[in-house]
C-alpha cells in the first residue's frame, strides 16, 4: 500500500482552526469545561491560540507564534499534532507494542491495550501523546492524533480524508500518496523561493527517516516552534534495544548458571555422602 | 531453642526481611510484564502499576520502620555492609571451589554474614535507595520532570532491576536450594541454626557469641 501523508503549507493557513473543531468533532474529544484533572483548560492569555496546549482530548491545535523581523511583527501558525514519523520514538518505547505503524505509514495505537506506563509521552521529540494520569494511583491512558484510522471512526477506509484536511477553507492542509505531497511540497517551496522566501523549506520531508506530516514552511523550522533536527534520543532506543535484550541475557544466564552449579554442586555433595 | 541451636536472626530481622522480600517479590513480578510483551496484557488499564505502588510504599516503609523501632540493629547491619577486609579476597578466592566442588580448606572464617551475604546485603542498601529516587521520581513528578530526566529514571530503574533481580535468583537458589546450605532457609524461617553449622559457616561470628555467653 502506498504510503500517504498530510501536506500542511503554513503560509496559507489563516489560523481559522476549522482543523481543531473538525478533530474534535469526529473523534468525539470534548473538552472538559470545566476543567478535570488533565483537561486543558481553555483560557484567556493574550493570545487567539486556544486551547493552550494538545491533552488527551486535544490531538490537534494550531499553534500560534509571532516573530519580529525587519521591524515588523510576522504572526506564524503552525499544525500541532501527531507527526506519524517513520522513526518514530513513541512505537520504540512502548513495552507492549501499542503502538505501531499502519500499511500506510501512520502510527496507530491500540488504547484497549495501552497501559498507560508513559514512555511515550517522555520520549516524543514533538511532545505529542497526552495521557490522562492519576498521579496517586498511576492509572492512565494515552491519546493522540491517529490520521483518523480509529476503529470504528476510520475515515479513511471509507475513502474519506483526514477530518481537519476535509475542513480546511484556505486549502492549507492536503491529503494523498506521500510521494505526491513531496513533490507539491518542493513545488510549493520553490514557489515561495521565487517570491523572495530565501528560508522556504519543506519540513519533514527526510525528518526522522520521513514524516507523514509535512510542512511548507516559508522560514526556519525553529522560527515556526518546531525542532530543527528531530531525533530519537539514545536513551529512548535503548530500552528495547539495549534493557530488554540485556535483561533476558543476564536472567537467562543466571539461571542457566545456578542450574549447573546446582547439578555439579549435588554430584559432589552425594560423592562426599559415600 | 534447644542447647544445640544458636540464633541467627533475631524475630524482628526476619519479619523485616520477609515483609521486605515479599513486596520485592511482588515489585518484580509486576514490573517484568514490561519486559514480557507476551505478558503485557497484564498491566492493561495499568492495573499492575497501581499494585507496583501499593507494595512500593510497603518497600519503603517497612525498612523506614525497622530503624525507628531498632536503630542500633541498622547501625550493626549497616556497619557490617561496609566492613571489608582480606578474609572478604579470601572468600571470594576459595568460593568457586566450595560452591561448585565443595572444597571447604581455602575458606576462610567468616563473619554473620559471609562474604557474598554481605555482598548481597550491599546490593540490597544501594540499589532500594536507587530504586526509591528513581522510582519516586517515576510517580511523583511525572508531570513535572523533564521528559528527558523522567527517560534517564526508566533507564536507571530497568538496570537496578536486572541486577538485583538475577542476584535475587542467586540469593534464593542458595538460601533454599544449594546442597551445601542445609540451615541457611531455617536461619531465616525459624531463626535458629545448629551450632555445627554456625560453627563451619560462620566461625568467626560463633567464637564472638560463644565468648560473650562465657
Amino acid at each position: 500500500m502506498a504510503e500517504k501523508a498530510i501536506l500542511f503549507d503554513a503560509t496559507k493557513c489563516t489560523a481559522c482552526r476549522g482543523c481543531q473543531v473538525a478533530c474534535k468533532q469526529w473523534n468525539g474529544n470534548d473538552e472538559y469545561i470545566p476543567t478535570e484533572p488533565n483537561g486543558v483548560k481553555a483560557s484567556n492569555r493574550g493570545s487567539y491560540e486556544n486551547p493552550p496546549d494538545l491533552s488527551p482530548s486535544t490531538w490537534l491545535k494550531i499553534r500560534f507564534t509571532e516573530v519580529e523581523s525587519g521591524g515588523r511583527v510576522r504572526w506564524l501558525f503552525t499544525r500541532q499534532a501527531c507527526m506519524h514519523c517513520t522513526d518514530a520514538a513513541c512505537v520504540r518505547v512502548c513495552p507492549n507494542g501499542s503502538l505501531y505503524h499502519n500499511g500506510l505509514g501512520f502510527v496507530e495505537y491500540n488504547k484497549d491495550t495501552c497501559t498507560g506506563c508513559g514512555y511515550c509521552v517522555d520520549a516524543c521529540p514533538f511532545q505529542v501523546p497526552r495521557s490522562t494520569r492519576s498521579l496517586l494511583t498511576g492509572i492512565a491512558k494515552m491519546d493522540k492524533c491517529t490520521l483518523c484510522t480509529t476503529q470504528g471512526l476510520n475515515r479513511l477506509d471509507d475513502g474519506m480524508e483526514p477530518a481537519c484536511v476535509k475542513t480546511c477553507p484556505p486549502g492549507a492542509l492536503q491529503f494523498g500518496n506521500r510521494d505526491e505531497m513531496v513533490a507539491a511540497g518542493r513545488e510549493r517551496v520553490g514557489t515561495l523561493k521565487t517570491m523572495g522566501w530565501s528560508g522556504a523549506n519543506l519540513y519533514g520531508e527526510n525528518e526522522l527517516n520521513g514524516l507523514h506530516v509535512m510542512y511548507v514552511l516559508d522560514d526556519y523550522p525553529a522560527v515556526y516552534g518546531l525542532p530543527a533536527a528531530p531525533r530519537v534520543e539514545g536513551v529512548t532506543r535503548a530500552w528495547k534495544n539495549v534493557i530488554q535484550p540485556l535483561g533476558w541475557a543476564v536472567g537467562g544466564l543466571t539461571i542457566i548458571g545456578l542450574g549447573m552449579n546446582w547439578l555439579v554442586a549435588r554430584t559432589n555433595a552425594k560423592k562426599e555422602a559415600k | 531453642m534447644t542447647h544445640h541451636e544458636v540464633e541467627k536472626y533475631r524475630t524482628p530481622v526476619r519479619v523485616l526481611h520477609w515483609i521486605h522480600a515479599g513486596s520485592f517479590v511482588i515489585l518484580f513480578l509486576t514490573g517484568l510484564v514490561l519486559f514480557i510483551p507476551g505478558l503485557a496484557f497484564l498491566a492493561e488499564d495499568s492495573w499492575t502499576r497501581l499494585i507496583h505502588r501499593i507494595f512500593a510504599a510497603i518497600f519503603v516503609v517497612a525498612p523506614v520502620i525497622y530503624i525507628i523501632l531498632n536503630p542500633k540493629s541498622m547501625a550493626r547491619g549497616l556497619k557490617l555492609a561496609f566492613s571489608w577486609g582480606k578474609d572478604d579476597m579470601g572468600w571470594l578466592k576459595a568460593a568457586p571451589g566450595y560452591y561448585f566442588q565443595g572444597y571447604e580448606e581455602g575458606m576462610p572464617p567468616q563473619d554473620s554474614m559471609n562474604t557474598g551475604q554481605k555482598m548481597w546485603w550491599l546490593m540490597v542498601i544501594v540499589f532500594g535507595v536507587i530504586f526509591v529516587i528513581t522510582g519516586a521520581i517515576m510517580w511523583f513528578a511525572k508531570t513535572a520532570a523533564p521528559p528527558a530526566v523522567l527517560q534517564w529514571m526508566v533507564f536507571i530503574h530497568d538496570i537496578s532491576f536486572i541486577a538485583t533481580g538475577t542476584m535475587f535468583f542467586l540469593h534464593i537458589y542458595l538460601g533454599v536450594f544449594h546442597p551445601l546450605m542445609t540451615e541457611s532457609w531455617n536461619a531465616m524461617a525459624s531463626g535458629k541454626i545448629s551450632k555445627e553449622y554456625a560453627k563451619a559457616h560462620h566461625a568467626r561470628w560463633y567464637a564472638e557469641i560463644s565468648k560473650d555467653k562465657e
